[in-house]
């Protein structure tokens, strides 16, 4: 010991007997201070080598003026190697010196860390919206969240400029983002497994055009196969799913939409008798024993492996199902898959109504090559990704209508496709009509028990009265919006009344497009 | 005292007594200072990630901040004025405090009694069922939800089984069932934490002299007895220990509960963490302000509990002593 701290020292000198380990000879190094002082110059360099941020200070330059990789984060699973393939390789093949670098997060997993990310100022360069709930995008313009790409890249004379919409993706004048996904579509879609309808003695191409014959096929499911195997899944564990579901199924049953709005009136309409028949049908089907037993455990992705492997025989949920199965149960698809259009109560079709596609990518404020991150995304609305987006076999492509016969597609999903377009139309959104909205929107609080909570209350036994939670739930969401509307207009200034929710010129049956917003 | 007064140095009363302390602690500061420097990571950490979260979520209480936004606006004690009209705020209480009051007896007296067993000299195979008990432990807690809503569900083997036994008429989902879900989550929480507890207890029984069991065993006294008036006595210092720990993590289920049951269905099962979750990161608008405060306020009413608590068994045992 003390022969180590001599040679470490370089001296002989023994330390002073009375000076005590409190009062070291400041010549005399002992292993306590060598410690100390290495633990010192470790922290020192560590804090030297960070930035408030928390990232490390070091960061390569990029030759297109900004810094490092440019980082790219969304949800969208089954497209990622489509993204990589089709977009960012090609792009950063073009462009030496580019790296695109993706993640992709679950939904609620993206939403909070791009929660996170803003407040600690390390937001992606590019990325989706996903998992931060019902947050207008206006609202999130308004906060200061993205830069506009319109100057940076030419969006406005891009194959998909027609779809762009004040409100939406335009904001002052200024292009923020665009809408690379169709708006024509539902999370309603029969998906059924062929052979197993075979097996059971129902003829695939036999579609249900009605509730009462699709719960017909679901009996004939759940009796004429082998083991326990159900007609149906139904998850209802996740209420959004349920809330989407009823929604869509009141939609065939007469209801307007998107938004839950009268249009002509602009009141709420989920105390109507659409939403009270399509949440009946739910019951009935449980009723008839064809549901799986298990869904009250179930998420939509676990009704998607239990449908995979051949515990029921049809599930409604989006486009993106087969896309979903073809990167986690491709057996499942080379099996048999097939799809219908969405049924309705009567003989006689109903519509279902969606928005015009959001923007789903945006480029954040923060961002210091957002000239590059507009050039890839602008890549996205050519015929050729779009025609790549259709093979990805997730949300339909902008372009959809346009794409889906050359593209390379599992029948099904063409089939899909097809039928949104005969199925779906384009319905108002109130925030196009008036910018005041999405304030209004954002000033609303969260209802409980709203259409979702209701729905699996219901499923699960534990309420029985549906109109009468509808019609507490209406009325309770009425009278917030009415409070909304009185404290932006008093406290914000905002000119904005329960009239923004009114488009008389909504006709049943037809896209409400751009000029309609004019006419209105 | 005087004696103490009259002993004092008499450099030390030359200076101000806090002038005094405070050439002490630069004296020490100075001296010592490489210790200073080690502690210096830990003084770091724990600020950043305990004291500032802390004292942040106080701060965010009187915000209104839409989770969107990067700052947020005072408002007072609005957000708690809300929280009292919020019946599922109150619902979430209750149900936390249900989970409180079932799974931590559960945990310490089934797992006082596996310790008593393990501890026996004619248990065999000790070894293998403590790593038994233990294994839960060490899985995630994520996973051991996921893992039990396949087991508890109306397909599971659970469900089957008492199907099988007559116990029950149909298969039920225990875990998605509004009148179940709670106690599921209870019972998997108990099943997964009870090993730690036995390790506990295991470690209590250790420090009992062997002496003491076999001076029971000459005065004749039976297993129940020597229970009794021996070796439960003995440990009452380490319950009070045990049932503080294991309280603290009862107020810790997030993972579970959020994987098994989502607070679902129809909130039977949402207790505090989930409902704090839902408000800040799930809500259509995120409120962050309105989440702190039911932290916040959530704490308060569980620290009134337990003062509440404290002093009525004070009062109890004031009376048996009276009486």
């Amino acid at each position: 010991m003390r022969r180590h701290q001599h040679r470490i020292s370089g001296t002989s000198t023994p330390r002073v007997t009375g000076a005590g380990p409190s009062h070291p000879n400041p010549s005399d190094l002992t292993r306590r201070r060598l410690f100390g002082g290495a633990g010192a110059a470790v922290l020192a360099a560590a804090l030297a080598g960070c930035t408030g941020g928390g990232q490390l200070a070091e960061k390569s330059a990029s030759p297109g003026g900004g810094s490092g990789a440019l980082q790219w984060w969304d949800q969208f699973r089954p497209l990622t190697k489509m993204l990589q393939d089709d977009l960012f390789a090609p792009f950063m093949k073009a462009h030496p010196g580019v790296t695109v670098e993706r993640r992709q997060m679950d939904a609620p997993d993206l939403g909070q860390a791009l929660q996170v990310g803003r407040r600690s100022n390390q937001m992606p360069d590019v990325h989706s919206l996903a998992g931060l709930g019902d947050v207008a995008a206006a609202a999130l313009v308004s906060e200061g969240w993205f830069q506009p790409i319109g100057k940076l890249a030419d969006f406005a004379g891009s194959p998909v400029g027609e779809f762009l919409y004040d409100g939406m993706h335009r904001f002052d004048g200024e292009i923020y983002s665009f809408p690379p996904f169709s708006g024509r579509w539902h999370e309603a879609v029969p998906w059924f497994n062929s052979a197993m309808l075979k097996q059971a003695g129902v003829d695939p191409e036999d579609e249900p055009a009605t509730w009462d014959r699709l719960r017909e096929i679901a009996r004939k499911v759940t009796g004429g196969t082998d083991g326990d195997v159900y007609g149906m899944v139904l998850p209802s564990k996740e209420t959004e799913y349920l809330r989407t579901l009823v929604e869509r199924l009141a939609m065939t049953a007469g209801a307007p939409g998107p938004g839950n709005i009268d249009w002509s009136t602009g009141a709420y309409v989920y105390d109507t008798q659409p939403y009270i028949d399509a949440i009946e049908f739910l019951v009935a089907l449980q009723k008839d024993k064809v549901v799986h037993p298990a869904s009250p455990s179930m998420g939509p992705r676990d009704a998607r492996a239990r449908w995979a492997a051949g515990q029921a025989g049809i599930y409604l949920w989006g486009a993106w199902f087969i896309g979903g199965l073809l990167v986690d149960e491709p057996e499942a698809v080379e099996r048999g898959v097939g799809t219908w259009h969405i049924p309705c109560p009567e003989t006689s079709r109903n519509f279902v109504y969606s928005s015009p596609a959001t923007g789903t990518f945006w480029v954040s404020k923060s961002s210091d090559q957002a000239k590059t991150a507009a050039e890839v995304m602008l890549q996205m609305t050519t015929k050729e990704f779009q025609t790549s987006l259709a093979e990805a076999m997730d949300q339909p492509p902008a372009l959809a209508a346009e794409v889906i016969d050359q593209a390379q597609v599992h029948d099904a999903y063409r089939t899909c496709v097809t039928n949104f377009q005969e199925d779906v139309r384009i319905g108002p959104v109130a925030e196009v009509g008036n910018p005041g909205v999405w304030q209004v929107r954002a000033e609303m609080r969260d209802i409980h028990p709203n259409l979702g909570d209701i729905v699996q209350s219901v499923l699960t036994g534990s309420a029985t009265d549906v109109g009468g939670q509808l019609r507490r739930f209406n009325d309770q969401l009425s009278a917030e919006r009415e409070r909304a509307i009185k404290v932006v207009r008093e406290e914000k200034g905002v000119e904005v009344d329960a009239k923004a929710w009114v488009f008389a010129n909504w006709e049943r049956g037809k896209d409400y497009g751009q000029q309609a917003y004019a006419e209105r | 005292m005087t004696t103490t007064s009259s002993r004092a140095p008499a450099a030390a009363t030359s200076a101000p007594p806090s002038r005094r302390r405070g050439r002490g602690w630069a004296r020490r500061l100075r001296q010592d200072w490489w210790i200073y420097l080690f502690l210096l990571p830990t003084i770091v950490g724990y600020g950043a990630y305990t004291i500032y979260p802390l004292l942040a979520s106080w701060w965010y209480a009187f915000l209104d901040w839409p989770g969107f936004a990067t700052a947020g606006t005072f408002i007072g004690f609005e957000n708690f004025e809300r929280l009292i009209g919020d019946d599922l705020f109150w619902n979430a209480f209750w149900n936390s405090l249900v989970f409180l009051v079932i799974a931590v007896p559960l945990r310490v007296g089934l797992a006082l009694l596996l310790a008593l067993v393990l501890n026996a000299k004619r248990t065999p195979f000790k070894g293998f069922f403590r790593t038994l008990f233990f294994l839960p432990v060490v899985t995630t807690g994520a996973i051991v939800g996921v893992v039990f809503t396949l087991l508890l569900d109306a397909s599971g083997p659970v469900s089957l089984s008492l199907v099988w036994s007559g116990l029950i008429d149909s298969p039920a989902n225990f875990a998605a069932d509004a009148g179940t879900s709670l106690y599921a989550g209870i019972a998997v929480w108990v099943w997964k934490w009870l090993g730690i507890t036995l390790i506990y207890w295991l470690a209590a029984l250790q420090t009992i002299p062997q002496g003491v069991h076999e001076a029971a065993m000459i005065d004749g006294a039976g297993a129940w007895a020597e229970f009794r008036h021996v070796t439960m006595p003995l440990l009452v210092p380490f319950l009070v220990i045990i049932t503080l720990i294991d309280t603290v993590a009862a107020f810790n289920v997030f993972d579970l509960m959020q994987t098994l049951t989502g607070g679902g269905p129809s909130f039977s099962s949402e207790v505090i963490e989930i409902f704090i979750f839902r408000t800040a990161f799930q809500a259509n608008v995120p409120q962050l302000g309105y989440a702190s405060a039911a932290a916040v306020l959530f704490g308060v009413l569980t620290v009134l509990l337990a003062l509440a608590q404290a002093v009525g068994m004070r009062w109890a045992r004031g009376r048996m002593g009276g009486s």
